[in-house]
């Protein structure tokens, strides 16, 4: 574990701020420099950036609405053109849409829970992540069993400047792990930390 | 000390061709079908269409086919159009196995997979090779020679007196303990579907009398009496006559399929690894390195605590066909499952120290088994009861409003005992069910009628993970789960449910600790 603490202070050779990851990735506290920046690796449980609920959100309601249109148009052009009678369009129409607010309703709760139930932890030897709103699930990655990590960014994400960080382990049902909603810079810094020692690759 | 160019066995294009018919079989009965039966008579034009190019191809790929070894890495080279040079690192490699048909020991060679942790399909499989050329693999890749040479002892004296052998009588015993004759009959009935027969002959026949009348006259006579017509009891008689007849068979069957793939199993202990053998036609010969095995799984079922026998499997990260049987290939339709046997059947008093031998750290004896939540039962009953009910009261009702035999109210019986069932076989469960963890290892056994025990160590687990479902949150209950690498879809493994909350916090927290502190090894 000894051997762990100056990789953190490696430079992750990040585009620009560089010099202040590298300040913020110093777990211990420097001997003479200035007051140590919050460290990621402090033991306690941390939420993903709140943006991210946005992003969920922007994500599901954009899909339901996409998924509602084709009834919607479908039946309204039906009624237009004079096929659909108003008896049935009126109550379909309005069916429908109580369904879809139900729905959007749902989709905004439901993020927000997520967002809410979703908590990583960070500490010198590993990470563990607790999510699930009713099922819940708390995994605990060693640094030691971290095959590689990846940061992907999708182009909504990269517009929030967020990330996803998966971790891949060795294992089978937890292979890869990923958590998403990350500030990118987080990301990145997570990442450098989760990295495997060098030397045990050649085992 | 890299050698040169290796070639495969002069007779590869043999085994190659015959692998790549065996692999056309099923388009080659699908054309036959296609045809109307016209190519069946013209065997020659069939044969053209599948033999020939199937065998120019074995000759061309034997002849471009090579490998060699470096100081490091097997470099195989394959490919016809698009060259493959493949480079397999000595220490990744998990498992070299030797499978040999009665053909490839007529002519003296065998094929042999190699094994990586990369799962599926094996990372190279070289078809085939003279005995010399497979010890020459073994020696590169298992490192045997190199280890010989540091300690000064010759490969040979390596290999010590097994660990187990097990003798004809208990593969016939452990026939008659596993099911293996349904698995037998029922590849039988897939390969009859897959030709499509029972389409075409029995469900397209709708006049049902007209095809026993059929059967019946065409029957040989020791079997017609079974379908003479007779009275009720007569023919339930017969019936189930037939079933323990077919029962029986079924056990006959399985007991001959044992006999076949694990003839003379033997385990032995060869440097570091483990050298299973045995097959009575195809012989099969698997070398494990001891440190690659992920997780062991003892399994006493009823009839093997009858017998008192034990089952011991293991599994290793890289998949593994050739420890794989029959069975797994057909439940596996596309999953891997990579368990392999350390012992198809050993007596139960030396279970644990065959356990020992392969794994010195763990002690099946000296673990101490703590129980899991008693509350348990009634969880379980209430979850079972929910889906009981309405269909025990379904069948009760059934029988109460039909005419048979029993009917009447009887049937109010049923959900009263059904439910006692559910209690008493929910309250053996929990009460079987315990894990423990040791110095180095987790360990967790369940269980009804027989009982299974899943042993990891802290050094194979990759990650550990606990999960409340919400009726767990009402009860304050939690699971522990701990994956490996290699973990097939099937077979026993630790999942611990049924855990007090906290108890199941400060067993997550050790768990990480205890990996946090351990490497992994490939």
């Amino acid at each position: 574990m000894a051997d762990r603490a100056p990789r953190e202070a490696l430079d992750p050779t990040e585009d620009g701020d560089a010099t202040e990851v590298e300040e913020q990735l110093a777990a211990r506290p420097h001997p003479a420099g200035p007051p140590p920046p919050p460290s990621l690796v402090d033991g306690e449980e941390h939420p993903v950036d709140p943006r991210s609920v946005k992003l969920a959100r922007i994500i599901g309601i954009s899909s339901i609405l996409l998924a509602a249109a084709a009834p919607l148009f479908g039946i309204t052009l039906g009624w237009v053109l004079g096929g659909i009678p108003n008896v049935v369009y009126l109550p379909v129409l309005a069916g429908l849409l109580s369904l879809l607010a139900v729905l959007l309703t749902f989709s905004f709760q439901w993020t927000a829970a997520r967002h809410r139930h979703l908590r990583y932890r960070v500490d010198e030897s590993g990470v563990r992540i607790r999510r699930g709103v009713f099922w819940r699930k708390v995994i605990w990655i060693p640094i030691s069993r971290v095959q590689h990590t990846d940061v992907s960014q999708g182009p909504l994400q990269r517009s929030f400047g967020l990330a996803t960080l998966t971790v891949h382990t060795a294992g089978t049902e937890g292979a890869s792990i990923s958590l998403a909603g990350l500030e990118h810079g987080i990301a990145t810094r997570l990442c450098e930390h989760l990295r495997p020692d060098r030397e045990r690759d050649g085992d | 000390m890299e050698t040169e160019v290796r070639r495969l066995h002069r007779w590869s294009w043999l085994f190659i061709g015959a692998g790549t018919i065996k692999a056309l079989i099923f388009p080659a009965i699908g054309a036959i079908f296609a045809s109307g039966g016209f190519l069946l008579a013209r065997l020659d034009l069939l044969s053209l269409i599948f033999v020939v190019p199937a065998f120019i191809y074995a000759i061309v790929r034997q002849r471009v086919y090579n490998y060699r070894f470096t100081e490091k890495e097997l470099v195989v080279r394959d490919g016809l159009l698009t060259r493959n040079v493949r480079h397999i690192p000595y220490d990744r490699v998990h498992n070299v196995a030797l499978v040999r048909n009665p053909i490839h020991r007529l002519l003296g060679v065998t094929s042999a997979r190699i094994e990586t942790a990369a799962g599926g399909k094996p990372e190279a499989l070289l078809c085939v090779l003279s005995l010399e050329a497979a010890e020459e693999l073994r020696f590169h890749t298992l490192g045997e020679g190199r280890e010989a040479a540091a300690t000064g002892t010759p490969t040979s004296a390596l290999v010590e007196i097994p660990l187990l052998q097990v003798p004809d009588r208990e593969l016939a015993r452990l026939g008659l303990i596993s099911n293996r004759g349904l698995i037998v009959a029922a590849a039988v009935a897939g390969l009859l579907s897959r030709g499509g027969w029972w389409d075409s002959d029995w469900v397209k026949a709708q006049d049902w009398l007209s095809v026993y009348r059929g059967t019946r006259a065409e029957a040989p006579g020791w079997i017609a009496w079974v379908i003479e017509p007779g009275s009720l009891i007569a023919n339930v008689v017969r019936g189930v006559a037939l079933i323990l007849l077919l029962l029986v068979l079924l056990r006959l069957l399985s007991m001959a399929w044992y006999l076949v793939m694990y003839r003379g199993f033997t385990l032995r202990r060869r440097g570091e690894d483990l050298q299973a053998e045995y097959g009575l036609f195809t012989h099969v010969s698997s070398l494990i390195p001891a440190h690659r095995i992920q997780l062991v799984t003892v399994s006493v079922t009823l009839l093997h605590s009858c017998f008192g026998r034990a089952s011991i499997d293991l599994e290793t990260a890289g998949a593994s066909e050739a420890g794989s049987d029959l069975s797994k290939q057909l439940a596996a339709s596309g999953a891997k499952n990579t368990r392999q046997w350390l012992a198809p059947i050993v007596e139960a008093e030396r279970v644990a120290e065959l356990v020992r031998k392969v794994m010195p750290e763990v002690d099946l004896e000296a673990v101490e088994w703590k129980p899991i939540e008693a509350r348990a039962v009634r969880r379980i009953v209430r979850r079972v009861a929910i889906v009981l009910a309405p269909v025990t009261a379904g069948i009760a009702a059934m029988v109460a409003f039909t005419p048979i035999p029993l009917s009447g109210w009887h049937g109010l019986w049923l959900p009263p005992v059904a439910l006692t069932v559910a209690w008493l076989a929910a309250r053996r469960w929990v009460r079987r069910a315990g894990y423990a963890l040791t110095e180095d290892a987790i360990f967790f056994r369940s269980g009804w009628l027989g009982y299974q025990i899943s042993v990891v160590r802290f050094v194979n687990i990759q990650t550990a993970s606990m999960r409340q479902s919400p009726f767990d949150r009402r009860n304050s209950m939690a699971s522990i789960a701990v994956d490996t690498a290699g973990a097939g879809r099937f077979g026993h493994r630790i999942q611990i449910p049924y855990l007090d909350v906290e108890l199941a916090e400060s067993m997550l927290t050790r768990l990480y600790a205890e990996t946090c502190t351990t490497e992994f090894r490939w």
